[in-house]
Parts: C-alpha cells; sequence; structure tokens
C-alpha cells in the first residue's frame, strides 16, 4: 500500500474491520471475485445473489436502529464498513439504495406496516431500488418535477416521465417523487411512492452513462400504484425527499473516498515500479511534484470526511459542511484523473479492456468524476449552498 | 501559560477548553495592545514591538515551546494563527525555536531561556542548512567563533539574540546581536515587516549541542507555525471580503447577490477549512506523540502553500479597490500569506516530501 497513515488508530474500529474482512474474505473468494471480473463493466458491482448473502448475515442495514434489525453501528463504524467493502470490490449496488435512502425515509416517515414489511426485505437484500426524481424539465429544480399522480379508490394513478435512473433498468422498484397537488407551491405538492418497475404502463429505456454504466428513462402511462405504497403524507413529501438525502450523503463521500484512496494507491504502487523510455517513472520529478500534490488534497478531503461522521454521530447535521466535502472530493477526483494521463502519458488512455493498458482503471476514474460534480445536486448548487448557508450571502 | 484546568486533558496536555480559554485571552490582548488601526505604522517601530513582547511575555506566550506540558504544538499553531490574524509582527518564531531547541540544554542555555520567559529577550532565529530554502546561506562554527551569512531571517527587528542553526557539529550557535562582527542588511520585499541577512565575521558564540533529528524537527514545527499563522491571515482577510460583500451595492444590488461573487467565496471556504482541518490534525498526532505528525506536516504545507494563496487573491478581488489601498487591512494579510507560504522550501519541497514517503526517496 501506497498511501499516508491510517487516522482511525481507534481499536474498537480496528476490531470491526478485522471482523467485516473475515466475512468477506469468506464470501467474496478470490474464484468469485474473478469471476465477476469477467463481466462486462457495465454489469459489475450489481449481485443480488451476494446482496442476499449479506442479508442473510446482517451486513445491511448496519447503522439503522436496533428495533428496526439493524446493528445501531456509529458513523466512523459504517464508514469503515464501506471502505473495506469497497477495497474488496465487493458489489453492493443491487441493495444500497435501498440500504440507505430509501430505508432512511421509511425509518422516519415510513407507516409501522410499511416498516415491518419493506425495511425487512432490504435489509434481507430481496429488494432492489432506483430513483426517480429527475424529469427533462426538473433537474436542479427538482421541486419543478410534474409527474402527476391522482388518486383513484385504494390506487394512484401514475403519467409521466422521469430520466437518468440509475439502476432503473435492474431495480425491482422505484422510489418515485410525483406531483400530487398542481395548485399549490411547488414544494407543498409532491408525494413519494414505491413503486413495482414491473407494473403495467411503464416502459424504461436504458442508455449509457459515460462512467461505463446505465441510466434510464422512464415512461408512466396510467400505472396503478396501491395507496399504501405512499410514504409519509399527500403532499408531504418534499420533506421526506430531503431527510433522505441528507442523511445520505455522509455515507456517498465515503465511499467516494474509499474509491478515490483506492485508485491512488493503485497509481502510486504503479509509479514505483514502471519506467518510462527506460527511466524509473518514480525519478521524475514532476511525476513526484503530482503525485506528491494529490497526497495533500487526499489529507484534506479524509479530513473533511471525519468532520462529517463526527458530526452525524454528534447528532448534529452536517449542511455546508457535506457540500464542502461533496464539492472538494468530487473535483479532487476530476484532479487525480487528469493527473494520471499526465504521469501514464497515452498509455493513460487505455482502458482495462486494453490488455496493454499501464493502469486501466485511471481513465474510468476520470470520466467518472464528471457524475460526482453532477449528481447528487450539482457543485454549482453546493458553492450556492455553502454560500448563503454557511457565508448569509444576500439572496 | 495556561494551566490545565480540566480533567480530560491527562497526557495530551491542555484540553480543547483550555485552548479555546487561550484563543479568546490571546485574540483580547492582541486586539488591545496591537490594533489593526495603528498596526501600520507600528510595523518597523522597534520600541513598539519591544513593548508588546514584555506584555506577551507577562501573557506567558513567550515560553512557547520550553514546556509541552504547557502548551505543544497545538498550542504553538493556535497562537501563530492569532498573529496572523492581528497581522503582529510579534518576535514568536525566534522564540519557540529557541525554546524548543535549548530546552534540556543545561547551563549554557539558562540565562537565555530566563530572558526569553522575562521577554527581556528577542531571538532572531535562522535554520541556515535546516532551512530548506537554497539560498538561505548557512554558517560554520568552530572554537567559539561563527563565519558565514544566513538570508532570510525574520525578527532581526530590535533582536537581542541570534539564534543559527548549524549542522556541524549539530547544535545551534547563540551570538549577541551587539556583538562586533555582526552586520545586519534589511532585504524589503513581500514580507513585511522585511526579512534580513545577517552576516557573521568571527563572531563570538556559544555552541550548544541539539541532536540533527531533533533539529529538523524544530525546522518542521517552525514551518507548521507560520503555515498557521498565514491561515489566521488569509480568514481575518476572508471575513473582511464576506462582511464587504454583504454591505457594498452595484447596480442596486449587494455584490454578495451575485453568484459570481458567491461562488468565490464559497471556494475559499473551502479552502480555508481544509488548511485548518489538516493543519489540526498534525497538531493533534505531533502532541500525541505519533510518529506520523511529520507525514501529516508534509500534506498540511503542501495543501496550504497554494490554497491559502488562491483564498488571498480571491478574497482582494471580491474587496476591489479598496482593499487594495496599503492602509487597508487586506495587503497585510496578503503580504503575510505569501511571505509565510513561500519560505523553508515552501510547497513544492512539502510535495517532494510526500513523494518521498510515498514513492521511496530518490538516490
Ligand atoms: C450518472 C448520473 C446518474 C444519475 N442518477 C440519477 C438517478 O438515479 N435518479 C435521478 O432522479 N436522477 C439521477 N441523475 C440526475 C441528477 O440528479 C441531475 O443530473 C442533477 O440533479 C442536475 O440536473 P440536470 O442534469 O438537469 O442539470 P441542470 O439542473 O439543468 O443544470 C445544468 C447546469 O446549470 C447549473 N445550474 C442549474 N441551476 C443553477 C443555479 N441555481 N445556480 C447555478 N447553477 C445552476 C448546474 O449546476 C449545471 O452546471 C443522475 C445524473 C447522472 C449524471
Amino acid at each position: 500500500m501506497a498511501l499516508l497513515p491510517a487516522l482511525d488508530t481507534d481499536p474498537k474500529i480496528n476490531a470491526f474491520r478485522a471482523e467485516v474482512r473475515a466475512w468477506i474474505a469468506k464470501h467474496w473468494t478470490p474464484e468469485r471475485r474473478a469471476e465477476h471480473r469477467k463481466l462486462p463493466f457495465k454489469l459489475r458491482g450489481w449481485d443480488p445473489q451476494f446482496s442476499r448473502e449479506m442479508g442473510k448475515d446482517g451486513w445491511i442495514g448496519i447503522g439503522w436502529p436496533r428495533e428496526y434489525g439493524g446493528q445501531a453501528r456509529s458513523p466512523s463504524e459504517q464508514i469503515a464498513f464501506v471502505e473495506e467493502m469497497a477495497n474488496a470490490g465487493c458489489p453492493v449496488q443491487a441493495h444500497n439504495t435501498g440500504e440507505s435512502i430509501v430505508a432512511q425515509a421509511l425509518i422516519g416517515h415510513g407507516s409501522p406496516e410499511q416498516q415491518a414489511e419493506w425495511l425487512t426485505a432490504i435489509r434481507g437484500g430481496e429488494r432492489s431500488f432506483a430513483l426517480g426524481y429527475s424529469e427533462p424539465d426538473a433537474g436542479s429544480d427538482l421541486a419543478g418535477l410534474r409527474t402527476k399522480a391522482v388518486q383513484d379508490g385504494d390506487h394512484w394513478v401514475v403519467n409521466g416521465q422521469k430520466l437518468w435512473s440509475t439502476g432503473g433498468d435492474k431495480s425491482e422498484y422505484v422510489w418515485l417523487a410525483v406531483r400530487t397537488d398542481g395548485e399549490v407551491k411547488k414544494h407543498a405538492g409532491i408525494s413519494v411512492l414505491m413503486v413495482n418497475l414491473r407494473s403495467p404502463g411503464i416502459t424504461i429505456r436504458p442508455s449509457m452513462a459515460m462512467y461505463g454504466r446505465t441510466f434510464s428513462a422512464v415512461f408512466y402511462d396510467n400505472v396503478r400504484v396501491p395507496a399504501c405504497n405512499m410514504v409519509g403524507k399527500v403532499n408531504g413529501g418534499w420533506k421526506v425527499i430531503t431527510d433522505a438525502l441528507a442523511a445520505e450523503r455522509v455515507m456517498i463521500g465515503g465511499s467516494r473516498m474509499a474509491g478515490l484512496q483506492r485508485a491512488f494507491d493503485h497509481l502510486t504502487e504503479h509509479v514505483k515500479t514502471a519506467t518510462a523510455g527506460g527511466k524509473a517513472l518514480r525519478s521524475d520529478p514532476l511525476v513526484r511534484d503530482r503525485i506528491g500534490a494529490l497526497a495533500a488534497d487526499l489529507e484534506v478531503a479524509r479530513q473533511l470526511l471525519i468532520r462529517n461522521t463526527t458530526m452525524v454521530e454528534q447528532g448534529r447535521v452536517p449542511l455546508y459542511e457535506a457540500a464542502v466535502s461533496k464539492v472538494f472530493t468530487s473535483e479532487l477526483q476530476e484532479r487525480m484523473g487528469q493527473a494520471s494521463l499526465d504521469i501514464l502519458g497515452t498509455g493513460g488512455l487505455l482502458s482495462e479492456d486494453a490488455a496493454s493498458a499501464p493502469l486501466g482503471e485511471m481513465e474510468q476514474l476520470l470520466r467518472h468524476s464528471i457524475m460526482g460534480m453532477i449528481g447528487g445536486g450539482t457543485n454549482e448548487i453546493q458553492r450556492n449552498v455553502i454560500a448563503l448557508r454557511s457565508l448569509g450571502m444576500p439572496r | 501559560m495556561v494551566h490545565s484546568h480540566s480533567s480530560q486533558a491527562g497526557a495530551d496536555g491542555l484540553s480543547d477548553a483550555d485552548r479555546q480559554l487561550l484563543r479568546d485571552s490571546t485574540r483580547d490582548f492582541l486586539a488591545s495592545r496591537w490594533p489593526s488601526a495603528s498596526a501600520m505604522e507600528r510595523v518597523g517601530d522597534a520600541a513598539a514591538v519591544t513593548a508588546l513582547w514584555r506584555d506577551m511575555a507577562a501573557q506567558g506566550l513567550s515560553a512557547l515551546g520550553a514546556d509541552p506540558a504547557e502548551g505543544g504544538l497545538r498550542e504553538i499553531m493556535l497562537v501563530f494563527e492569532e498573529l496572523g490574524r492581528a497581522a503582529c509582527p510579534a518576535p514568536l518564531l525566534g522564540a519557540v525555536i529557541a525554546n524548543m531547541a535549548l530546552a534540556g540544554a543545561g547551563k549554557a542555555a539558562e540565562p537565555l531561556q530566563q530572558d526569553l520567559r522575562m521577554g527581556k529577550a528577542i531571538v532572531a532565529a535562522s535554520l541556515g542548512a535546516f532551512d530548506g530554502d537554497a539560498g538561505a546561506g548557512k554558517v560554520a562554527c568552530r572554537d567559539g567563533k561563527i563565519d558565514g551569512m544566513v538570508a532570510f531571517v525574520e525578527g532581526s527587528l530590535g533582536a537581542t539574540q541570534h539564534l543559527v542553526f548549524t549542522e556541524s557539529p549539530a547544535g545551534v550557535a547563540l551570538v549577541d546581536a551587539g556583538a562586533a562582527a555582526v552586520s545586519i542588511r534589511e532585504t524589503p520585499g513581500l514580507a513585511v515587516p522585511s526579512l534580513a541577512e545577517i552576516t557573521f565575521a568571527q563572531a563570538t558564540a556559544v555552541s550548544i549541542p541539539v541532536a540533527a533529528g531533533r533539529l529538523r524537527d524544530i525546522a518542521l514545527m517552525a514551518r507548521v507555525a507560520c503555515a498557521a499563522r498565514a491561515l489566521g491571515a488569509a480568514q481575518r482577510a476572508f471575513e473582511l471580503a464576506v462582511e464587504h460583500a454583504k454591505v457594498r451595492k452595484q447596480f442596486g444590488e449587494f455584490i454578495g447577490s451575485f453568484q459570481a461573487v458567491q461562488h468565490k467565496l464559497a471556494n475559499c471556504l473551502i479552502s480555508l477549512e481544509g488548511t485548518q482541518l489538516v493543519l489540526r490534525n498534525v497538531g493533534e498526532s505531533h502532541d500525541k506523540g505519533s510518529e506520523d505528525w511529520r507525514v501529516f506536516a508534509a500534506a498540511a504545507l503542501a495543501f496550504a502553500g497554494p490554497a491559502l494563496r488562491e483564498v488571498s487573491v480571491q478574497t482582494h478581488r471580491a474587496l476591489g479597490a479598496i482593499g487594495y489601498a496599503e492602509e487597508h487591512e487586506a495587503p497585510r494579510h496578503f503580504r503575510r500569506v505569501h511571505a509565510d507560504l513561500a519560505r523553508f522550501g515552501g510547497a513544492p519541497r512539502s510535495r517532494a516530501e510526500l513523494a518521498d514517503y510515498l514513492l521511496g526517496p530518490l538516490a
């Protein structure tokens, strides 16, 4: 490993890490990893069978309160968990939207019946979710969404179109934001439905996003959804959505950070041994300067993440702090991708599919960085949040 | 110095609450003794600096670095940050370096240690061969005499003592400022007060052995302290810009409502908080006895260099012309930030140190 010294030297967390590693060693074996690695990139990371195994042994929802079947793990433990899973390349995507966004919302806003059914299924790795927020005319301005739901007896009837749903072509359910009142102020007329993506009237059209996986346009044509699948009150959806996002930001930061550390580790390991034009790459002063700069930035990203987890641990909600961390870390990913191209030269363009690629993952890292700067609230919107909420700038 | 009030402090030295007290009292002290309104004209006034230093000694601040139990690297950084905020040229860097280098040195060092504690001595320290800048010069020390030239020395204004790091033998040489064979030349520039060049021609010196590794650590702590001072200066300049953006109107709007200004300031906040957090971790890991503090220091210095410079420039842009007049407070902070971050090899050296750690040193 070529990384800066570890920061979490807390013996309790290290013991927990060892426990997680032991489980991973048993279930995510070298043979299984090799099998998974043979899949095309777009299919990797999503493995319902693996999710069920995690669920069976209690590894989904480790941060949830015990009364909902969780382990009430602290944020630092959750980050350690996310890191260990990422370092081992475990496929967690089939369950993690349900686990961290939907479940957070259900714990805060779901009825006891919903909690009993849905949390149990999510925790077992049995129910996968996509997010249905964005629309053709609702991106950053999410509250401008128009997909409409009208009540009809004990059902809601949904019509409209959503865009960019990650995992929309693989998931069983979508966590759908709909307009249930068009007459009031836009934030006040939104509700949330959990919709089975196999329902009649749904058309799913995937397209390939530049980072190498799909997102989908989803069309709703008189789709009937049981009224008991509404989470929170009718027209109370905005709060349900924003609460779930706030809870999620820190964990997204944790997995982004784990990915970056891993890529940086691979980059430095490569530089240590590779040659360019007959000379050791590590002896090139420009290469050393770039590596030093990235290491310093990574240390900052790590400290920003720790601040957020510490705040959550103290029961505070990192609002602008989460925005600071998101902006810095996603832009660091871009810098790291760019630096890799400079360090690796033209070879840096080659992907892992090219046998002669010096380090095939780095060009993907660069493509992926744009997703980090757009998704989850663009970095411009994050900067607005920082300026308005933290600095008190006039509107 | 502040003594620990809290049971949690224990082996770690002072508690967070103690540090907050120290920060508040230092800030109040500097606001009354070195108010920003008169800071400009007093910056080159040796008598004013000497008087200020006596008062700082009465507050216990001149003993920083002497005894880790009374204040470790965290406390040193904190006071430097406050000096940066106040654009105060108090001769603390020399004192801290001397206190650290002389700790445990025995009899030969006692008079100076005593004078430092009382605020009678003002030390201009140079790190010589340990400075990290190729132009910093060095001295040779033999038979109680030193020879050579050192450059980029801060705190020569009103100095009573010179302290120079020596390579062989490893240690520090102490020379009276009034000694005949010492000449000081101010070297004006971006740094205010000016740095100086000091030439020793067979000057009488007391030579005190200090292990080379310890000298390197002290030099690294000096770099960290200067980065903390730059952070204080950048932070204060940023606060001026934020306030300005809330009151200055153009085109009928507060300039703070323009997104170009908002995003500039948001970027500054990210850099300031990032620097603050990494620096805090340096102090903490040092004071808790972790070997890793040196790597964290390299990371903090490598980040702070470019980040705080950018903050400094961007805050000036938000302030417009009013902040560009030398009688405004902001130019002092601009000067401070750049001077403190360019010294000792600056960020490029710290990046090289990180590369050494990650890739192994160059043969
Ligand atoms: C890979 C990927 C996966 C995604 N997955 C999902 C998903 O699973 N489910 C889902 O619902 N959505 C998903 N999204 C959509 C994502 O949430 C939106 O892209 C995001 O909210 C931005 O909306 P937009 O793309 O329409 O851009 P716009 O909102 O149109 O923004 C375009 C540009 O204008 C800027 N801008 C807009 N408003 C302001 C303002 N007030 N101030 C300053 N600048 C502004 C933006 O910052 C941006 O630079 C995904 C996006 C990507 C890239």
